[in-house]
């Protein structure tokens, strides 16, 4: 064995002294060339989803070819809207790659807890900016994660508003075709709503469905978000759209139609109890799952309705993001790149049935839209159409930092008007009253109404 | 109607409304998924384990564990610390003793969330998230008081004089408190165990804010079946069951000892 002298020693231990001390470390022992993040373990946090399914089924693949070892923990919304505020706020980095709910993007991103992807995606060494195709990603399900320029996360859920009907009743019912207007459903939901069959049926996130009438007839949350945020609750349109939707729950939907989680909601249509069912496509799908219903051959799926001032369905979108605290961050780009790519994503369309997906390529995919066409109604397009739509710009209301406090408020509203707690003008005044309320207490200026 | 027919009528009727939701979330936990929702409901069915069996093949079993593991720990812990507390209460005679003993209730006088978000920042520091010592830590801070409250007042009913009898013979505080006083007091102690033991297991707003994956316990893993496009009522059930089913088998193993803990001095003067 080779002696090491006094002066080797001696010059070995000076040049790791300077390395230690300047932060210099040697590379991970897993690391490999052509494997920069080999040995980095990651650890991701999003809502139980199918699509997290498809992720983890394929991600054998992504830990070979990367070396980076990815940990998925899914959870309910519920559970993971408290925990993400909570690793968020306290800075932990517990989470390297989390999902971000667009609801609560505007606070996340305005804190500075996401870490911009500009960088990543303008890195050559990092991002191949063609296999990525970050153009590929519908407009509108990319609006939410945008301030200017910059980007903060990729999405990987889009949900979109859409009617799932049961052509054989609205057909019997004198209707060969879908009401296209709110006022011409509720005149089809009166002809049609019985005790065994209600004529309409919708889930209780209502500030995520009373949107669809509201903006239709010419009401919105704030005057001009994100610039103005001045509810408006109190306009003649905003009551005249509060009066018929919450006339649709009271009159029209099945017993405790106020309060339906989507399963439940899912499970009246699926057992014949309503004509139709209006929800996010991720949601309304389930309605033709012949594993639990036998009626899926009568089912059909259109558009939501329009009212007098337009066609205004919704769009909820989920991405991924890089926790601003993480430590792994290059590491964490790699996976939001495989997570969203084309081809994951494509994969999970035809194998888990996420049709609620972000990219147009997938959305036009031969195999996709021959998939999701059910009875001449083609999903595919239905949903890439509402995406569209949306990238027109009006669900900006939903992405202010401060829309979830006013959008609970929202619920507790149209929850007492349909229950007959409150008349349509006092439930309004009251949820104008308060929105003003939360938003200055939010240190927001607004020109108060009432 | 004469008294014993209304007796009856009453009985049938508590059980109904107690025993009414345990067998609901039983019968549904063995219904598949296109019969937990079947309008109206029906009584005869094809009864199946498949939300048991895939409960078992997934994640749920490890916070089950960890719900058996941190809950036990937490009794086993809290009467170790908590019932010579509690002694010590009962038979010293110390400056402010009111007040030290009311202090140890304060844990307990303010919601949970005000030691919560403290204890994530702490815990965060301490590398105990997500941990089951974490959370057998904080379910110690407020089930120390229980302890130390529901056992004083087993000691304070065990007379004097059978320790002062001991002490005659020979016996030292500890030979007198083992050997004389604690087996007199074992129908209060089955009871703040199960006491204990209950409040740590049921424990759902700790382990939400204090887990992430590893340390997850069930009541928690429970809310993970609500999907968010769907939720798996069946496992929910099914889930439901699970927990349910070791405390009463502790309640069952124990109910002598529960019935006279409870009971303890209700006919004294």
């Amino acid at each position: 064995m080779e002696r090491i002298g006094r002066r080797r020693f001696l010059r070995s231990t000076a040049v790791a002294t300077g390395l230690a001390v300047s932060g210099v470390r040697p590379s991970r022992p897993l690391a490999q060339a052509g494997k920069p993040h080999a040995g980095t373990r990651l650890k991701v946090a999003q809502v139980s989803h199918a699509y997290a399914e498809a992720l983890l089924a394929r991600l054998p693949a992504f830990e070979q070819q990367t070396g980076i070892k990815v940990e998925i923990d899914q959870m309910s919304f519920p559970v993971l809207n408290q925990r993400a505020d909570l690793e968020l706020a306290s800075g932990s980095g517990a989470y390297d790659v989390m999902q971000m709910i667009f609801i609560r993007s505007g606070r996340w991103i305005a804190a500075g807890w996401a870490e911009p992807l500009n960088p990543f995606i303008d890195d050559a060494k990092l991002t191949d900016k063609g296999a990525l195709d970050v153009a590929d990603f519908v407009a509108g399900a990319m609006a939410p994660f945008k301030r200017g320029d910059t980007l903060y996360a990729l999405p990987w859920l889009s949900d979109s508003t859409v009617v799932g009907f049961r052509a054989d009743i609205f057909e019997k019912a004198g209707y060969a075709k879908f009401p296209e207007t709110f006022e011409a459903l509720q005149e089809a939901a009166a002809k049609i709503h019985t005790r065994q069959t209600a004529g309409f049926v919708t889930e209780d996130n209502l500030h995520w469905i009373f949107p669809n009438w509201l903006l239709s007839y010419g009401g919105g949350f704030f005057a001009n978000p994100p610039s103005d945020l001045t509810p408006t609750f109190d306009t003649p349109e905003a009551l005249r759209a509060a009066e018929l939707f919450t006339t649709m729950l009271s009159k029209y939907s099945p017993p405790g139609g106020i309060k339906l989680d989507p399963s439940v909601a899912q499970a009246i249509m699926q057992q014949g109890k309503a004509a139709c069912y209006l929800d996010g496509m991720g949601n309304t799908q389930h309605i033709i799952d012949t594993k639990k219903t036998t009626l899926a051959d009568r089912m059909a799926f259109t558009h939501t309705p329009r009212g007098p001032k337009g066609h205004f369905p919704q769009l909820a979108v989920h991405g991924y993001f890089i926790n601003k605290a993480s430590k792994n961050k290059q590491a964490a780009w790699e996976f939001i790149k495989w997570a969203t790519g084309k081809d994951q994503m494509l994969w999970s369309a035809l194998n888990k049935g996420h049709l609620a997906c972000t990219r147009t390529s997938v959305l036009a995919h031969a195999d996709v839209r021959q998939k999701f066409t059910w009875h001449g109604s083609d999903l595919a397009a239905l949903h890439l159409a509402v995406m569209k739509r949306a990238g027109e710009g009006y669900m900006a209301y939903r992405t202010v930092p401060q829309f979830p406090p006013v959008g609970d408020r929202v619920i507790i509203a149209m929850t007492s008007i349909a229950s007959g707690q409150a008349s349509v003008a006092d439930g309004m005044k009251s949820l104008q009253k308060d929105a003003e309320g939360i938003l200055e207490k939010a240190g927001v200026k607004i020109n108060r109404r009432s | 109607m004469n008294s014993r027919a209304w007796t009856a009528s009453g009985t049938v009727l508590l059980m109904l409304v107690v025993l009414g939701p345990v067998l609901f979330i039983v019968q549904m936990s063995v219904r598949s998924g296109l019969e937990a929702f079947r309008m109206p409901p029906t009584l005869v069915f094809s009864p199946t384990l498949q939300n048991y069996i895939d409960l078992l093949e997934g994640k749920f079993v490890r916070s089950l564990m960890n719900s058996t593991v941190t809950a036990t720990s937490t009794t086993v812990l809290a009467l170790l610390l908590g019932v010579p507390a509690a002694y010590a209460f009962s038979r010293a005679r110390v400056r402010a003793q009111g007040l030290v003993s009311l202090w140890t209730l304060t844990t307990r006088m303010a919601p949970p969330i005000a030691f919560g978000i403290p204890f994530f920042l702490l815990y965060k520091d301490l590398g105990l998230i997500d941990t089951r010592i974490g959370l057998v830590v904080i379910y110690l801070t407020f089930n120390l008081s229980l302890v130390i409250w529901m056992m004083r007042a087993f000691f304070d009913g065990v007379p004097r004089s059978l320790e002062e009898a001991a002490y005659i013979d020979g016996a030292g505080i500890s030979a007198a408190f083992l050997r004389i006083v604690l087996p007199l007091s074992a129908p209060g102690l089955a009871t703040t165990a199960i006491f204990t033991f209950l409040f740590a297991w049921n424990d759902f707003f700790y382990s939400l804010l204090l887990t992430r994956s590893e340390a997850v316990t069930a009541p928690v893993a429970i809310v993970n079946f609500m999907n968010y496009e769907s939720w798996e009522w069946g496992k929910v059930a099914a889930a439901a069951t699970m927990i349910m089913l070791p405390v009463v088998a502790l309640s069952v193993v124990v109910r002598k000892y529960l019935v006279r803990g409870l009971t303890a001095g209700a006919v004294k003067g």
